[in-house]
């Protein structure tokens, strides 16, 4: 077991590496001069130049890539070339606020969606089958972005039960919670109908399994041959794929951040795009990267404690 | 088989609205109607994060404004009417002295003045010397992105309540007051508090003499101000601003519509504007200062070298038809660089039409003209465009209004640093600008003058027209200190470019702003440059 974990550590290295070069690779094709656009459309040819030598843009590519990785070594994630602000504390200020919103968004899908699937596939070819499939065909279909805007209008604006934008205050627990559930809902409700899907179709194999059939035979109630026998065994392939959906819902908490104007890295992350401060960019995209590779790993290493086989097939 | 899971279901849900709404409501802002009203304002700007707070670099909206509300200068624009001045932190509006050939301006401070306290720097009187540290600040290249404006001005503190500002050569008030204004080199920043937090410092860490005092940045998320209580108009209304960066105009609509948010920066577009006229709860300002669009014609570029060619291309353009792209109530068609509505030196539709030089839109004649150039099956140019709309659609119509007399545009969309880059390195044969300057010197020199023709010229700007024609007429201008003779030279400057087509003018849009009703300025609305409503110690929220 140790082998493995210690390989599959080592694996990520070069996948890190590689994701660090396309990031600084994309970052410095981007079109436009990063010391124009700190400037602004009024300073002098003679100020540009001279920001352009004081963030080192004139060193040749290698150097610079050389010096990227060196930082990041050092834990030094730079500071924006727009206004000098410290890029690590920029991200320590707004990591927590999409934690909070993915692992919110997480624990909706969830809670809802296997429920609901678990109904579906009691309820096999009957009205509430039909209803759920065609609802979680839609959930899949609608864009977060746009869930977003309309529950806003709805429970934000109309209703104004809710605040319809912001972050809130972290330190205050009810401020930062009214401020969570609609974007938690937004990107939970998605991730609903995927796990929906899946409950559905594992609990419908599962529900044919010899075992369950001998439950049932042995006169056990319904509710716990569903919930003790059938559900356990369905679950592990929704466990499973867990980690990928952080991941998912780590990408599409970028567009739910922006519409509902909530700090997080995904807002970072584009305002830093639309101000061409490449440097905070590249760190957030690299923060990004960090947070893929370690759930993918966190779920290979998973795989292998629950599953022996994986460790043989990886060559432990 | 049959499961009640019905609870289950709606747990989650159900959980995390209940939650809600026990604890929520949106946040209320408003205090009691009389005396102080308190309230934090919210406001939501289009910008992604904080460019510059330093005001000697700062150029953008979303900069400009949170500064205003931060700093002094000696002389201020009266609030929201961006046409008249009085007297900031001067006592009063100085007259001019001879002293030989150069000109001497004495400004005499309020008392009483506080800079704010920051960290390391408590409170402190503000004197001479923090005005003429600020002034040789913003007249240093490497400390300004304004220092031209201030080529051969000296600063002299005389006495701790007394400045002198000399001059090279002589100026009117109409072009000194806005340097010594609160529009960018003018705002005077507190010497200790700029020499503790060095120039890094100030670009996220604002602290001058205004109605609000910095509190917090949280990056790409907002700044907090409070209220200074010992600003010298008197402690302001409000308790506070909090200024939040929201590029997505949907977001900041509806945080205005959903309670969110008190101001919201909108957009020079008719719909939009009676969108949120619809709503009960938001009023919507139009008003100015208006960013100009001009069309440059680079005369190096065959065949744009032809004034008949150029003069077509005029005549093939319709003010009417880019106007049509805002909506009239956002806009205003122009008929000169600079613009008449907001500033002497504009030319008038009725002064151009006398002249015969409003161009009205003649296709016939665009196309009798080209012929006569010889060019009569018309001719193809490449240009770039910037990616944002306000460039990008105006680009876009000239191009559908060019193809009608035979001129084929081929454009190239690129993103709005690259286009200045570019139409900097003199490729583009024509160029469309989106600009403010406070006064027609500024435009003409900027625009106009050989010194700052793109790439040859001495100081290279935003010529992009390669024009030569009327150095000596702004230069006249400039020195003329009498107001009526230096208004009639810059009307003769634009004459002279109408005549020759160096740029065609086509009109101006105006900033809007939606507020909820309970928003009250504490002014009428007419034109700011600080580019927003002014926020200032008399901007109160009302309970509705």
């Amino acid at each position: 077991m140790i082998r493995y974990v210690a390989q599959r550590v080592l694996l990520t290295i070069p996948v890190f590496l590689s994701v660090l070069t396309i990031v600084f690779i994309v970052v410095r094709v981007l079109p436009g001069d990063p010391a124009t656009a700190a400037l602004g459309d009024y300073a002098s040819k003679e100020a540009v130049d001279a920001l352009r030598e004081r963030l080192r843009l004139n060193d040749p590519l290698p150097v610079q890539y050389l010096r990227f990785l060196a930082d990041l070594l050092r834990g030094d994630l730079g500071t924006s070339m727009i206004n000098s602000a410290p890029i690590g504390d920029q991200i320590a200020h707004n990591l927590p606020y999409t934690l909070e919103l993915t692992l919110a968004a997480l624990l909706v899908g969830v809670t809802l969606g296997i429920p609901v699937g678990v109904y579906m596939a009691t309820r096999h070819n009957e009205l509430p089958d039909y209803i759920g499939r065609v609802g979680s065909l839609v959930g899949l279909s609608v864009p977060a972005f746009y869930l977003g805007i309309l529950l806003i209008l709805l429970v934000g604006v109309q209703l104004k039960w809710l605040p319809a934008i912001g972050g809130g205050d972290l330190t205050d627990a009810g401020d930062s919670l009214t401020h969570l559930i609609l974007p938690a809902l937004t990107l939970g409700l998605v991730m609903t109908a995927s796990v929906a899907r899946l409950a559905r179709s594992a609990m419908l194999n599962v529900l044919t399994q010899d075992y369950v059939r001998t439950a049932r035979a042995k006169g056990i109630r319904e509710r716990s041959v569903i919930s003790r026998h059938a559900l356990r065994s369905a679950l592990i392939p929704i466990v499973a794929l867990t980690g990928i959906w952080g991941v998912a819902l780590i990408g599409d908490s970028v567009t739910t951040e922006l519409v509902f104007s909530r700090p997080g890295l995904g807002k970072l992350m584009v305002g830093a795009m639309l101000q061409r401060d490449y440097t905070t960019l590249q760190s957030t995209m690299v923060i990004y990267a960090l947070f893929v590779v370690g759930i993918n790993l966190v779920t290979d290493l998973a795989y292998g404690f629950v599953d022996p086989r994986v460790r043989t097939k990886g060559g432990g | 088989m049959k499961v009640r899971l019905a609870p289950m279901l709606a747990l989650s849900m159900a959980t995390l609205l209940v939650i809600g709404a026990c604890t929520s409501a949106a946040p209320t802002n408003t205090g009691p109607q009389t005396g102080r009203t308190g309230g934090i304002l919210r406001f939501g700007q289009s910008a992604a994060d904080v460019g510059t707070l330093d005001p000697h670099f700062a150029s953008g909206t979303q900069d400009r404004s949170l500064i205003d509300m931060v700093f002094n200068a000696l002389i201020r624009f009266k609030p929201g009417d961006g046409t008249q001045f009085e007297p900031d932190l001067a006592a009063s509006l100085p007259e001019p002295k001879s002293e030989g050939a150069k000109q001497a301006w004495t400004f005499t401070l309020r008392k009483g003045v506080m800079c704010q306290p920051t960290d390391g720097v408590p409170a402190y009187e503000l004197t001479s010397d923090d005005v003429v540290y600020s002034l040789q600040k913003s007249a240093d290249k490497n400390r300004s992105a304004y220092a031209g404006e201030y080529t051969g001005m000296t600063f002299e503190a005389i006495d701790p309540s007394t400045v002198k500002v000399t001059l090279g050569s002589p100026l009117s008030k109409a072009l000194l007051y806005p340097k010594l204004a609160n529009y960018s080199g003018g705002y005077i920043v507190c010497r200790k508090a700029a020499e503790k937090l060095g120039a890094d410092g100030l670009k996220t860490h604002p602290v001058g003499t205004g109605p609000f005092t910095f509190k917090r940045y949280s990056p790409k998320e907002k700044v907090e101000l409070v209220a200074n209580e010992a600003y010298f108009r008197g402690k302001p209304q409000l308790d506070g601003v909090e200024f939040l960066y929201m590029p997505d105009l949907t977001s900041r609509e509806l945080g205005l519509l959903g309670g969110q948010l008190d101001v919201a920066n909108g957009t020079a577009d008719i719909a939009w504007v009676e969108k949120m006229e619809r709503n009960a709860d938001a009023k919507v300002d139009v008003f100015g200062v208006g960013e100009v669009v001009s069309i440059h014609f680079n005369s190096r570029i065959p065949p744009l070298d032809k004034l008949p060619v150029r003069q077509a291309i005029a005549y093939a353009l319709d003010r009417a038809e880019f106007q049509s792209l805002t909506g009239a109530r956002v806009s205003e068609q122009v008929f000169s660089p600079v613009p008449a509505q907001f500033m002497p030196g504009g030319l008038t539709q009725q002064e151009t039409a006398a002249k015969g030089l409003d161009y009205k839109s003649d296709r016939d004649k665009a196309k009798k003209l080209l012929a006569d150039a010889g060019l009569a099956n018309g001719f193809t140019l490449n240009m770039v465009t910037s990616e944002l709309p306000s460039y990008r659609v105006v680009y876009e119509s000239m191009q559908a209004q060019l193809a009608k007399v035979g001129i084929k545009i081929d454009l190239k969309v690129v993103d709005h640093t690259s286009m200045h880059s570019t139409i900097r390195l003199d490729t583009n044969p024509i160029v469309v600008y989106v600009a403010f300057r406070p006064n027609a010197d500024v435009y003409l020199s900027q625009f106009f003058h050989s010194d700052a023709i793109v790439v040859t010229g001495k100081k290279p700007n935003t010529n992009f027209s390669h024009y030569a024609s009327i150095d000596s007429l702004i230069d006249q201008a400039r020195s003329e200190p009498d107001t009526a003779k230096q208004t009639a030279l810059w009307k003769d400057a634009q004459t002279k470019i109408l005549q020759d087509m160096a740029a065609y003018p086509v009109m101006f849009t105006n900033l809007v702003y939606a507020r909820r009703k309970g928003v009250d300025y504490g002014h009428e609305l007419k034109s700011v440059l600080a580019l927003y409503p002014g926020i200032d110690e008399t901007t109160r929220l009302m309970k509705k």
